[in-house]
């Protein structure tokens, strides 16, 4: 079937099978490789994207069910040459090990900034709680986001 | 992988009934996803359509009339748990459908696909049973209003027909004077699923130290949701002293057995669930009315 949705702020119209995940339709139609699959059962978060601007396990997602909305991956967060606040704070705190969970749990992020420009640790320990990283043990996700969050204040 | 079917995203309630009566149990509802597309991927659910019901307007609203709440099926538990309505109406669902998963899966995953599930963990069955909520199930052939209880056939099983769609659930407002509150127990704090809950609404008598109403409900332990009638009456127009709490909460033990049976983990979930209730009590009395 064909569906159109916001992609990154683009619009993408696209043939798809009805019974691919969103998450197969980004990575095997469209090229956009980011967005990794970890478990595929919705437990770590590897996968999330946003969808109408909160995160949401793209592994879950039936491709069908995007038609006419908006969809965000680490791919539209920001370019190698400018990076988002949240991608270059990543990187100065040593938050990204084996960077396999890192593009989901930058989108779970983005979407907590959006929303709450300030979070507490708290909160960002919220907001990440569906997310497993074996590498960091999160102290220092915790940290770049903290970070990533007075920059962007300033 | 999951095997291909077709899909169709009808915008009125009407059409979903339409399309589900023509399918009927070849086609299977989806909403948020979070349980079916685990289902399909393993095999378990083998669907030539899926029906998604996220499109529908009024499934999609939560809405207020006099007396009752109405939640439409497909509400996600992020919505619930944020919904002022039923923060002030019925603070127990929201507090139970903030523990569901994690953000990602609240996002997706909604109240009437976590009751038509009808998994025994299912955390926002029990404060629906203290709320004494009701479905309003359709289908193409008419409607009907089933008291939450009366939904469920056994675990993971319904008493839906193949033609037929939860659309809503709705319970009356909480009057004021009550409080309450939901505690669950799993493997870990986040992202695990309840092992047992509690939930529990209740008002006190006016200038007294006495219970004047009392609702119970525990989750996860037995095969199907009950109100806890029995430990309910020990509590009602009684004050929630040590003697009257201790009889009570072995009443709601021991029902838990007889219901569900003894099973190698009843050495552990007797004393478990005891204390659970107790925790419960004590939070719902503590909060502010």
């Amino acid at each position: 079937m064909e569906i159109r949705f916001d992609l990154n702020g683009e619009k993408v119209r696209v043939e798809v099978p009805a019974h691919w995940t969103l998450l197969r339709l980004l990575r095997e139609k469209l090229g956009l490789a980011g967005t990794k699959e970890g478990c595929g059962i919705g437990e770590c978060g590897t996968c999330t994207v946003l969808l109408e601007g909160v995160p949401v396990n793209s592994c879950l997602v039936m491709a069908p069910k995007v038609e006419g909305k908006k969809v965000e991956t680490v791919e539209g967060l920001g370019t190698r040459d400018s990076l988002h606040p949240l991608q270059k704070s990543f990187i100065d705190h040593g938050a990204v090990q084996c960077g396999f969970c890192t593009p989901g749990i930058l989108m779970s992020s983005k979407a907590l900034l959006d929303r709450n420009p300030r979070p507490t640790k708290e909160e960002i320990k919220d907001a990440i709680a569906g997310h497993l990283c074996r590498c960091t043990g999160y102290h220092q996700i915790i940290q770049a986001v903290e970070e990533a969050s007075k920059s962007l204040k300033e | 992988m999951i095997p291909p079917f077709e899909y169709q995203s009808p915008e009125t309630l009407t059409e979903a009934c339409r399309v589900l009566g023509e399918w009927g149990p070849r086609g299977k509802i989806i909403a948020g996803g979070t349980d079916l597309v685990i289902s399909l991927r393993k095999g378990e659910a083998r669907p030539q359509i899926l029906i998604d019901v996220t499109r529908i307007p009024e499934l999609r609203r939560i809405e207020e009339t006099e007396e009752m709440i109405s939640v439409g099926a497909a509400v996600t538990h992020g919505e619930i748990s944020s919904s002022v309505l039923i923060r002030r109406y019925g603070k127990v669902l929201a507090d139970a459908a903030s523990w569901v998963g994690s953000t990602q899966i609240r996002n997706l995953g909604t109240i009437g696909g976590n009751i038509v599930n009808a998994s025994p963990a299912a955390d926002t069955i029990s404060p629906l049973m203290v709320l004494e909520a009701v479905g309003r199930v359709v289908s193409k052939k008419g409607v009907r209003e089933v008291p939450l209880a009366e939904l469920f056939r056994g675990p993971y099983q319904t008493n839906l027909k193949p033609d037929e769609l939860l659309a809503q659930i709705s319970f009356p407002k909480l009057p004021s004077g009550f409080r309450g509150s939901f505690v669950r127990l799993a493997r870990r704090e986040a992202m695990a699923i309840a092992r047992m809950s509690v939930a529990i609404v209740l008002r006190m008598a006016r200038g007294e130290d006495r219970i004047d109403e009392i609702r119970i409900s525990a989750g996860a332990v037995t095969p199907t949701p009950h109100r806890m009638a029995e430990a309910e009456s020990i509590l009602r127009g009684r004050p929630p002293d040590e003697e009257t709490m201790k009889k009570a909460a072995q009443c709601l033990s021991g029902n838990m057995v007889g219901w569900s049976g003894v099973r190698p983990s009843t050495a552990y979930k007797v004393p478990v669930v005891e204390a659970l209730f107790r925790r419960c009590m004590r939070q719902a009395l503590e909060e502010k009315p």
